[in-house]
């Protein structure tokens, strides 16, 4: 699929100006809430509260919903990354709408179809799901925030996300070039 | 001063407005910067579009000299500052796991919102993928109960790990971030690359 | 001029002021001496023997002990449950998860309350909440619990609830005739290893 040029997109900013406006928005949410950013926190307070409507009763007796409890406080979805991820999808749109990248399409490598592009993105979410919360966090939460506070655990966990993606980009290579 | 909330100087609910605030400013840079594309993403593992690398590392770098220097001005309490705890194990065999979904998912999951926000279908997919991969952690929570706790090491810095002071190593980190730059930039000339 | 070489520029400098000056290392205190000497007037810190009992009998979770005597004496005799955390290490990093929460209720205790006294002080001078002090200390706990004295007859029906739970709460806690010395009972329960709690006054943890 190549794309197509008759709508006016605009460029992306330089990779390094981004980067310093993104190092700005997690120092300014160290600086308010005492944490960097996040994402699979919501995606988890949010399985957590299904599995409390759900199942009421199994869930309560699971370490997982357990361990949450412990750290939080209150309502699983009112916790900050929650808010901070629907701020996410407001931004998101915002920049989309404004740069005109607002469009329903399926990303992928001209040389597979888009129904092997979901099937491989559903596998690559279910296997991210899952090491997010093995890891303590993804790479926005473990690995970015973890190194801007310089946090062992951050680059060890970084290094391992990197590290695999490129040791396996060979055998993945028809997805993406 | 700093951290606002953890010091109590804002109230729970303004923290939350803040969080939300944060999030606009956290997606709208994502998307600016390309991130809500899987195939630019993917592109810094064939290095036809290292923006990734020098993204996050960029803002890694900048977030961590800003909390230094507040730290130095005291406008900010690096006690209170939330630093990762470590458990090796966990650490290493998640972030592999992660690195596989990556690789095969093409997003991370704080991309993929920001993908799904701009409407595409693949990231879509990717998050109903990670809600998936989160509940089977939750429902199988027993079974690595012992991995998820093992190697536990308190929240140490890494530069407390290796004997040096958060200056000296932050000042190491960014000479090693600027010599990743140089080769990402060497690799996309090398190998040609398209505007997604 | 390139990016790459323009956002050099800027950082390589940053990074070598931040290499070169020594690190803000100063726990600020939370509070003033004005502030903390109207708490400890109000004596708020304070627990009775009674209420702990209590709590461990009731096995509530939200209790955990802390003895800040010297390791030597943590081994020879503690509380059921307790953790040592001797007071010339207060301040040690590694026990900071403990004593900054607000999850559990932490009780100080030393052998008489002055010790624990004064490590409630320095870490709510630091604005830590939720620490206390065993009123009267270990010595007061003996008297009270393991060998509480019979209300003679004249005393109130509270005395004697009183009394009642204190021999019941004794004789659950291994007491009872027990002098301090040879309570191995005692002691002999295991020791939860040092877990460190949510930490909720530093932010909780990300994504």
């Amino acid at each position: 699929m190549t794309k197509s040029k008759e709508r006016k997109v605009r460029p992306y900013i330089n990779p390094y100006v981004g980067g310093v406006l993104l190092g700005l928005v997690l120092l300014a949410a160290n600086f308010v809430s005492g944490r960097g950013l996040g994402a699979s926190g919501a995606i988890k307070s949010t399985v957590v509260t299904a599995m409390n409507t759900v199942a009421p009763e199994a869930s309560a007796n699971s370490g997982f919903v357990k361990e949450f409890g412990e750290a939080h406080s209150g309502s699983p979805m009112k916790t900050w990354l929650v808010f901070e991820m629907m701020g996410v999808l407001v931004g998101g749109f915002l920049s989309g709408a404004l740069a005109g990248r607002l469009r329903f399409k399926v990303e992928h490598s001209p040389k597979i179809t888009s129904r092997r592009r979901l099937i491989f993105a559903l596998a690559g979410g279910v296997l991210f799901g899952f090491g997010s919360q093995l890891g303590r966090g993804c790479t926005s939460g473990s690995a970015l925030s973890g190194m801007a506070v310089l946090s062992l655990g951050g680059f060890v966990t970084m290094m391992a996300i990197f590290g695999t993606a490129f040791a396996l980009a060979y055998f993945f290579r028809k997805n993406w070039i | 001063m700093g951290p606002l909330s953890v010091n109590e100087l804002i109230s729970e609910n303004t923290n939350l407005f803040l969080a939300f605030i944060i999030g606009i400013g956290f997606g709208f840079v994502l998307e600016q910067s390309g991130f809500s594309s899987s195939r630019k993403l993917a592109g810094v593992f064939y290095g036809y579009d290292t923006v990734v690398l020098k993204v996050f590392f960029t803002a890694a770098i900048t977030a961590m000299l800003g909390l230094l220097f507040f730290s130095l001005f005291g406008w900010i309490d690096l006690n209170l500052v939330y630093v990762n705890p470590t458990y090796l194990t966990s650490a290493i065999l998640g972030g592999i796991i992660m690195g596989v979904g990556f690789i095969m998912g093409g997003y991370c999951p704080g991309t993929s919102f920001c993908g799904a926000s701009i409407g595409k279908l693949d990231a879509l997919v990717f998050i109903g993928g990670l809600f998936l991969g989160v509940f089977i952690f939750g429902l199988g929570y027993n079974l690595w109960e012992g991995t998820y706790m093992a190697n536990f090491l308190g929240s140490p810095k890494v530069s407390e790990s290796l004997g040096m002071s958060d200056g000296i190593f932050a000042f190491i980190l960014i000479i090693i971030a600027l010599a990743m730059f140089w080769v990402a930039e060497w690799a996309e000339k090398k190998f040609p690359r398209e505007e997604y | 001029m390139k990016p790459r070489t323009l956002l050099a520029m800027f950082i390589i400098p940053m990074g070598l002021i931040i290499a070169a000056v020594p690190q803000n290392k100063t726990k600020p205190y939370k509070l003033t001496a004005d502030q903390l000497l109207a708490e400890v007037n109000t004596r708020t810190q304070y627990i009775t023997p009674d209420a702990v009992a209590d709590m461990i009998v009731k096995k509530d979770p939200s209790l955990r002990l802390i003895d800040v005597r010297s390791q030597e004496e943590f081994e020879k005799f503690s509380l059921p449950g307790a953790v040592n955390i001797p007071v010339n290490d207060l301040l040690s990093d590694k026990y900071t998860d403990i004593l900054n929460q607000d999850v559990k209720m932490n009780v100080f205790y030393s052998n008489g309350s002055l010790v624990a006294n004064e490590a409630w002080m320095i870490t709510r001078q630091l604005g830590y909440i939720n620490n206390y002090v065993l009123e009267g200390g270990l010595n007061y706990w003996f008297d009270a619990i393991m060998n509480p004295q019979k209300p003679s007859t004249v005393n109130s029906d509270e005395e004697f609830a009183k009394y009642d739970f204190r021999k019941s709460a004794g004789a659950a806690l291994g007491g009872g005739g027990v002098v301090a010395s040879t309570s191995e009972q005692t002691s002999a329960s295991p020791k939860p290893a040092i877990k460190p709690a949510a930490k909720k006054k530093k932010a909780a943890g990300g994504c």
